[in-house]
């Protein structure tokens, strides 16, 4: 077993509102200030004490900013996760090895993000780093790429359209009774579903994340010390990240995987490092910045397959208290906010803890996947005591 | 002279693909084969990872192939508004059995109907213009 597993424990979470994108009244930076702080108090921390910083992707509230005003004592330790979105499961995996390694005792994983201070988030993620092979021939946004992907997860291996649709029902289903959720008074039906624009082939506006501003953080520190303080821990069980050879910057020449998420190996290392299997997992929240990438993600993790997933991906399967596999159980990217997925790691620990709004009863172990489709991802699972 | 697109130089990736565009602004497809293995390297790199070589052939390609997927882009996104007249346009990644099932990107153009994965295309190479950022650019119209 990895010397990893249940080396940490998440004991603090923290989340500022979700802003409409471009609307924050408050900057990045203070965002960012918002969020640790709040993380520390959730965790009974002083919020001076953390000395370890993590974040992923094109994150600019760096350590170095943050430490004044927190009052940092000293900061031992600070680092970005490759990729985009796919680094943030990840970033658990960092902190946990800083934690086991001796490298910082309290580390808070945080991302912020406000329009008005940097620029889009779909032009912002991308981090200058889209070849002129997509730009050339019209293709720029996230949207539009993964669109390819999903044409042939649809046409080519039979997913069908209703799968995508459940996805999208369950988020909002969720966000329905989440007062957070920037999402909450959208009500999906079929009608409004299938009515909406379209964005890019087959996308629909409905199938597509938000963007929002805002910032979330968690705090972890080792699961020693996680025992003392006052939240029920998440451990962290396995996080690995990585991508096999036929992944990464291949320009639309993944192979032999192309339609689903690249986490299929991934998802099998966190099986073997957790020792534990698909059929164990209470609750997932499913990184969807587009749904079908977020179904090709619960393909690449084994809970069903390209012939199963009509017949898996269905509304009452998929929700909270009950399903099958309760995913984005706050409204997830889609529905509750995006602030590059960051919301959805607070909630994996809210169902472990079960303060969820849409809580699953009893839920012990808890999904968080990385960004789907990404050149770089990662995926983890969180657990309460009795998992380790 | 030098090429367009090397004074409209988009940045980001890669970046060993030169080759390829400077072939398709002489109007022909051309892909990297690597002189060690013989294999095609693609997306362009600046080293072999089968084999180690460094070398590499930019080799002739016959522009068909089948639709490996597509979008239709119903919006003007950020980065590519020198389309948004166009919208919607359909993107293809194409396959190309002369190199070996490589994958390359082009605007469909012509008759959309019959368009599925699987379709055969043919490529026609066009000169660099604004709307492809100065680059030259391969544009795909269904073989009927």
């Amino acid at each position: 077993m990895s010397r990893m597993r249940g080396a940490a424990a998440i004991v603090g979470i923290g989340q500022t509102p979700y802003y409409k994108r471009g609307t924050s009244p408050e900057p990045e930076l203070k965002l960012a200030l918002r969020a640790i702080t709040a993380a520390a108090e959730d965790a009974g921390i002083d919020v001076r004490d953390i000395d370890g910083f993590v974040s992923y992707a094109s994150e600019r509230s760096d350590a170095p900013k943050l430490m004044p005003a927190l009052g940092t004592r000293e900061c031992s330790f600070s680092s970005l996760v490759w990729f985009h979105g796919g680094a943030l499961p990840a970033t658990l995996n960092l902190a946990a090895m800083a934690i086991l390694s001796g490298q910082a005792e309290i580390v808070a994983v945080y991302r912020s993000m406000a329009e008005t201070s940097s620029q889009r988030l779909r032009v912002m993620v991308a981090q200058n780093d889209t070849s002129a092979q997509y730009l050339v021939n019209g293709l720029d946004s996230p949207a539009q790429i993964l669109a390819l992907r999903a044409q042939r997860l649809m046409e080519y291996h039979g997913v069908p359209q209703s799968a995508l649709l459940a996805t999208t029902q369950a988020s909002y289903y969720h966000a329905h009774n989440n007062p957070h959720a920037y999402g909450r008074n959208i009500e999906i039906t079929d009608e409004v579903y299938a009515n909406a624009r379209m964005i890019s082939e087959p996308y629909r506006l409905f199938d597509c994340s938000r963007e929002n501003d805002g910032a979330a953080c968690v705090i972890l520190v080792s699961a020693e010390r996680a025992k003392d303080l006052k939240q029920k821990p998440a451990y962290v069980l396995s996080a690995p990240m990585g991508t096999m050879e036929g992944g990464g910057a291949l320009e639309e020449n993944w192979r032999p995987y192309y339609a689903t998420a690249g986490q299929k190996e991934l998802a099998d290392r966190m099986w073997r490092e957790s020792g534990y299997g698909p059929k164990d997992v209470d609750v997932a929240q499913v990184y969807m910045n587009m749904n079908a990438m977020g179904i090709g993600s619960m393909i690449d993790h084994g809970f069903f397959s390209f012939e199963e997933t009509g017949e898996f991906c269905t509304l009452d399967n998929l929700i909270a208290p009950t399903g099958r596999l309760p995913i984005n159980t706050s409204g997830g990217d889609l529905g509750e906010g995006f602030i590059h997925g960051m919301g959805l790691i607070p909630e994996a620990v809210r169902q472990i803890r079960g303060t969820s709004t849409n809580p699953v009863p009893d839920a012990k172990l808890s999904l968080v996947t990385g960004g789907p489709g990404d050149i770089m991802s990662s995926t983890a699972l969180l657990g309460s005591e009795e998992t380790l | 002279m030098g090429y367009s697109f090397e004074q409209h130089k988009i940045i980001g990736a890669i970046e060993a693909d030169d080759g390829f565009w400077r072939a398709l602004e002489d109007g022909k497809l051309q892909l990297p084969r690597c002189t060690g293995c013989k294999g095609w390297t693609w997306p362009a790199h600046h080293r072999c990872g089968q084999c180690g070589s460094w070398d590499f052939a930019w080799t002739d390609v016959e522009p068909q192939g089948t639709v490996f997927t597509h979008t239709r882009s119903r919006y003007a996104f950020d980065r590519v508004l020198e389309r948004k007249d166009d919208v919607p346009y359909v993107t293809l990644v194409v396959e190309l059995p002369g190199a070996d099932g490589a994958r390359v990107m082009g605007v469909l153009t012509g008759d959309e109907s019959g368009l599925a994965i699987g379709a055969q295309v043919r490529g026609h190479i066009r000169p660099p213009s604004a709307k492809t950022k100065h680059y030259p650019a391969i544009e795909w119209e269904l073989v009927r």
